[in-house]
């Protein structure tokens, strides 16, 4: 990634977009591992790090926030506390230091009158301000990097656009680099510029947000972009879904590993998985076939 | 503290005192119902001195007016005389007692919690190594050996041991009175409701660990100590708390056996021999005693509840 | 397999869909699947061995043992482990092996009896208390609280010292003690299934309140109420030991094991064999039953059924 950039990472539950985000942090939880390859941040190779570099690493080079507030904070902590501690685990600010920028955070994240809610514990906080509250704590050391694993499922609507709102307020100002992940693509169109498509645990197609959505290449991505309902849809048309569910990551079908749900499906995609080939400018896909070979009435088929 | 912790503690005591009240008069009455009187055991009286003994000791008058005195009494902290040792003053020798029985009481929670804690977290932070079976193991056979037993050991281990290994140097007699012989009646008190502690430690920080807020601590950087400690234990405790009301009260039972095995000249031993010399008078008062004392216990531990768990008021 | 329709009490091990004309798959009660389930339990296992090696000691002691348990003077006193007194001998000469067989016929007596007089009182009790409420259950409620702060040693050292120390009075005296905690679990699980739809159902087609309490609300609560029980067993034999040690249990010269122990405590220094051979005796029971117990809690528990 590049600095202050915001990447989106789309896919279904299971398809490993988590993981990916916790293998940045090293932090697989076990018996996962990391079995090989290279994770580098700003070149220096995450996997192969001492113990003591991860420590400074975690929370300070790159911070992550999680999907459910309400679980994601200590209840037993009180918030000031929580985000102090965060700051204080790192060499960058002093304990005097850290202490003043509690609440200067907790008012850059709009959360009202920050000096009673330094002091609260988070079930005094509404799951919004919860949310909040847990950005300030990732960005309290300036990290280069943020990741929001999910961080507006577990909102409602209303709140899901304001926090929305604000990580793209702090990326413009503080210019942290965002990875968003979702499996809703709205949310990822609104506030990405570059989008990254996972399924079965492999990136099958990635690329300039715009770029991909309008024209997207692999057949997955093209699915999910058609199954978004639309409000102004004719009330009897039925609801697209792509066929079948996602495979067991444990047991993977041969050649590639969306053939059993793919509708533009050939004979080599059985055998073969097709490795990730940059097919226009900036945008890679993992297909042997690609939409802009089919058809427009194969297209039209509804499943 | 808060105001609702405040009045939750005063409702508390004045609960704490009725109970006393009411189970030392329920045992009052109690032992008053018995046939014959308390002196009458094996001392051969002649008639005059019995009835100036019983007189002495308002014992010839009718019951109800023996416990309202006792009551009076009792109203500005007088539990009255011994029976069997005419002259002594209960309340200043039970006060004396209750101190040592409370040093050794705390001491065998200091044992439980330190022992029951730190082997419950080590066994859960090595699930599924040889560390926690050996862990879980030692806790079983913990609690299934009785305290006395463990006293039993922890004497031949240190008192015979030590002399043996030393060739007759080192003599520590078990007793009362010197600091070093607070550790092994302690820990034999303590070892069963550690091996209950490490139980229970354990199970609750196998799921404190897995819970988001531990996450969100690692992906912050924290050091596996302080994620350890401050983070999971911290939350771990609060179930394992539940469980200290019904500790501290079983620690107050077993100190009975375990100050009698050890000749400590506490609360339980006090009790013991009363019961068996039928100093009725004392039976009372220890009685009245540890009905305050479990209270109190129970209710210390009641109000550490809102210290560990934010989210409890009263 | 048979077909059986299933009661309020029988749950189907897996549920399938199945045609009509294919038999339902085998079902089992939830006695069947816990005893299965026990039986995988190696600990659990080892424990029944362990308290079937004591019972028939215990039983056995009845009828013989190598010397008689009271027989004074088989050797010299305090002596060792030896071949024909593999425990033994204690301060009085007598054989240790065979006291600790008639101790544990007496642990036995008096942990079952207390155990089972204890539970006894309790259900009838806990039944009662929870189900009609009022005047009862406000009078047990109250025991209960007061029973949180009075030590139950104390109470039975009381009671033995005035009902007397015969083994029928010591079981006596730790069930009066012990009842209490098997109401306070009866009642709780009382409160809870009076509310459920199939006493309900069984109210709407008449039937009375006692038949009620016997067939469908306690049969329910059986599961934790015989994990309570097992409990009790160990925790009634080690009450006795500590009455022995104080001097006030099962009168000599009865080897009851705590009282062997409390007896022996005077030479531990020069002759530890006479105060360990009871003790581990003692231990391994209390172990056993532990371990039987953590088994059947396992066991029942609905949560862990496949």
């Amino acid at each position: 990634m590049n600095p202050g950039e915001t990447l989106g990472i789309v896919g279904e539950s299971g398809s490993g977009k988590s993981m990916t985000a916790l293998s940045i942090l090293n932090l697989v939880p076990e018996p996962g591992r990391i079995s090989g390859g290279k994770i580098l941040f700003k070149n220096r190779d995450v996997v192969t790090m001492t113990s003591g570099d991860l420590l400074e690493y975690r929370g300070g080079d790159v911070a992550m926030i999680f999907q459910d507030p309400m679980t994601s904070l200590n209840p037993v902590l009180r918030v000031g506390f929580q985000i102090e501690e965060a700051m204080r685990a790192h060499s960058r600010f002093d304990k005097r230091q850290a202490k003043a920028r509690v609440i200067p955070l907790l008012e850059r994240v709009r959360i009202p009158s920050p000096k009673q809610r330094a002091r609260d514990f988070p079930f005094q906080f509404s799951g919004g301000m919860r949310q909040r509250a847990m950005i300030a704590m990732g960005l309290a050391n300036e990290p280069s990097l943020l990741i929001a694993d999910e961080p507006t499922t577990a909102l409602d609507v209303t709140v899901q656009a304001q926090i929305l709102e604000l990580l793209k307020e702090l990326n413009r100002e503080l210019g942290t680099a965002i990875i968003l992940i979702s499996h809703n693509v709205a949310v990822i169109s609104s506030l990405c510029t570059r989008v990254m498509v996972m399924y079965a645990g492999r990136v099958v197609e990635s690329g300039p947000t715009r770029q991909v959505f309008d024209h997207p290449e692999h057949p997955y991505t093209w699915s999910l972009l058609r199954s978004v309902p639309r409000v102004d849809e004719r009330r009897h048309e039925r609801l697209i879904s792509i066929q079948g569910m996602p495979p067991d990551l444990a047991r993977l079908p041969t050649g590639c590993t969306f053939h059993p749900r793919c509708q533009f499906k050939v004979e080599r995609c059985l055998r073969e998985e097709p490795p990730l080939v940059e097919v226009a400018a900036d945008q890679e896909a993992r297909c042997w076939v690609l939409m802009r070979n089919v058809s427009k009435e194969s297209q039209a088929v509804r499943t | 503290m808060s105001r609702g912790t405040l009045v939750y503690a005063v409702q508390r005591l004045l609960l704490i005192t009725f109970t006393a009240l009411v189970v030392s008069s329920i045992v009052f009455i109690g032992v008053h119902q018995l046939p014959g009187n308390a002196l009458a055991s094996e001392r051969r009286l002649n008639p005059a001195t019995e009835q100036a003994l019983l007189h002495h000791y308002n014992l010839d008058l009718p019951w109800p007016q023996q416990y309202l005195l006792w009551l009076e009494g009792l109203a500005h902290g007088n539990l009255g005389e011994s029976l069997v040792n005419m002259g002594t003053q209960i309340t200043p020798l039970l006060l004396r007692e209750v101190k040592v029985s409370v040093t050794l009481g705390l001491a065998a929670v200091f044992v439980t919690i330190f022992i029951g804690m730190s082997l419950g977290v080590l066994a859960a932070i090595r699930q599924n190594t040889w560390v926690d079976y050996a862990a879980s193991t030692a806790a079983v056979i913990g609690y299934s050996v009785p305290s006395f037993v463990w006293a039993f050991l922890l004497i031949l281990l240190t008192v015979t041991g030590l002399y043996a290994w030393t060739g007759g140097t080192i003599y520590e007699d078990i007793g009362w009175g010197k600091i070093e012989q607070i550790p092994v009646p302690a820990l034999a008190l303590g070892l069963p409701y550690a091996a209950i502690v490490a139980r229970l430690t354990r199970a609750s920080m196998l799921e404190t660990i897995r819970q988001d807020y531990v996450r969100t601590a690692w992906a912050k950087g924290l050091s596996a100590r302080v994620v350890i400690l401050r983070h999971a234990l911290r939350n771990a405790l609060i179930p394992v708390a539940t469980i200290l009301g019904p500790l501290v009260t079983g620690i107050i039972t077993g100190s009975v056996v375990i100050e009698f095995l050890f000749g400590i000249p506490g609360l339980g031993q006090e009790f013991v021999t009363s019961i068996l010399s039928r100093d009725y008078n004392i039976v009372i008062g220890v009685f009245t005693f540890y009905a305050a004392l479990i209270g109190l216990a129970n209710l210390t531990v009641d109000l550490l509840y809102p210290v560990l768990d934010p989210r409890i008021r009263y | 397999m048979a077909t059986v329709v299933p009661t309020a009490l029988e749950l189907p091990d897996q549920l399938q869909v199945v045609g009509a004309a294919e038999e339902l798959p085998e079902q089992v009660t939830l006695w069947q699947d816990a005893w299965r389930r026990l039986k995988r339990n190696r600990l659990a296992v080892i424990g029944l061995v362990i308290i079937g090696v004591f019972l028939t000691t215990a039983l056995v002691s009845f009828v013989w043992t190598p010397y008689p348990t009271w027989r004074q003077a088989l050797g010299p006193t305090y002596q060792g482990p030896t071949l024909i007194h593999p425990l033994g001998l204690d301060d009085y000469g007598r054989d240790i092996l065979s006291r600790v067989m008639g101790g544990a016929a007496i642990a036995l007596s008096v942990g079952v009896g207390a155990s089972m007089l204890a539970s006894a009182i309790g259900i009838i009790l806990g039944l009662l208390a929870g189900f009609y409420r009022g005047k009862i259950d406000v009078l047990i409620s109250l025991l209960i609280n007061i029973s949180y702060g009075v030590p139950d040693l104390l109470i039975a050292l009381i009671l033995v010292v005035l009902i007397g120390r015969g083994i029928q009075n010591i079981i006596l005296a730790i069930s009066i003690t012990a009842w209490l905690g098997m109401a306070r679990l009866v009642r709780g699980q009382t409160l809870a299934l009076r509310e459920r739809e199939f006493v309900e159902a069984a109210r709407s087609i008449g039937t009375k309140n006692r038949k009620i309490l016997t067939r469908h609300i306690l049969p329910n609560a059986l599961g934790p109420i015989v994990v309570q029980a097992t409990y009790l067993v160990p925790a009634a034999i080690i009450f006795e030991a500590f009455l022995s040690l104080l001097g006030l249990g099962v009168p000599p010269p009865a080897p009851s094991w705590g009282a062997m122990a409390s007896e022996g405590y005077k030479a531990i220094q020069i002759a530890p064999h006479i105060v360990l051979m009871p003790c581990l005796a003692l231990s391994l029971t209390v172990l056993a039953f532990n371990w039987v117990g953590d088994g059947l809690r396992d066991a029942i528990d609905p949560r862990m059924r496949r």
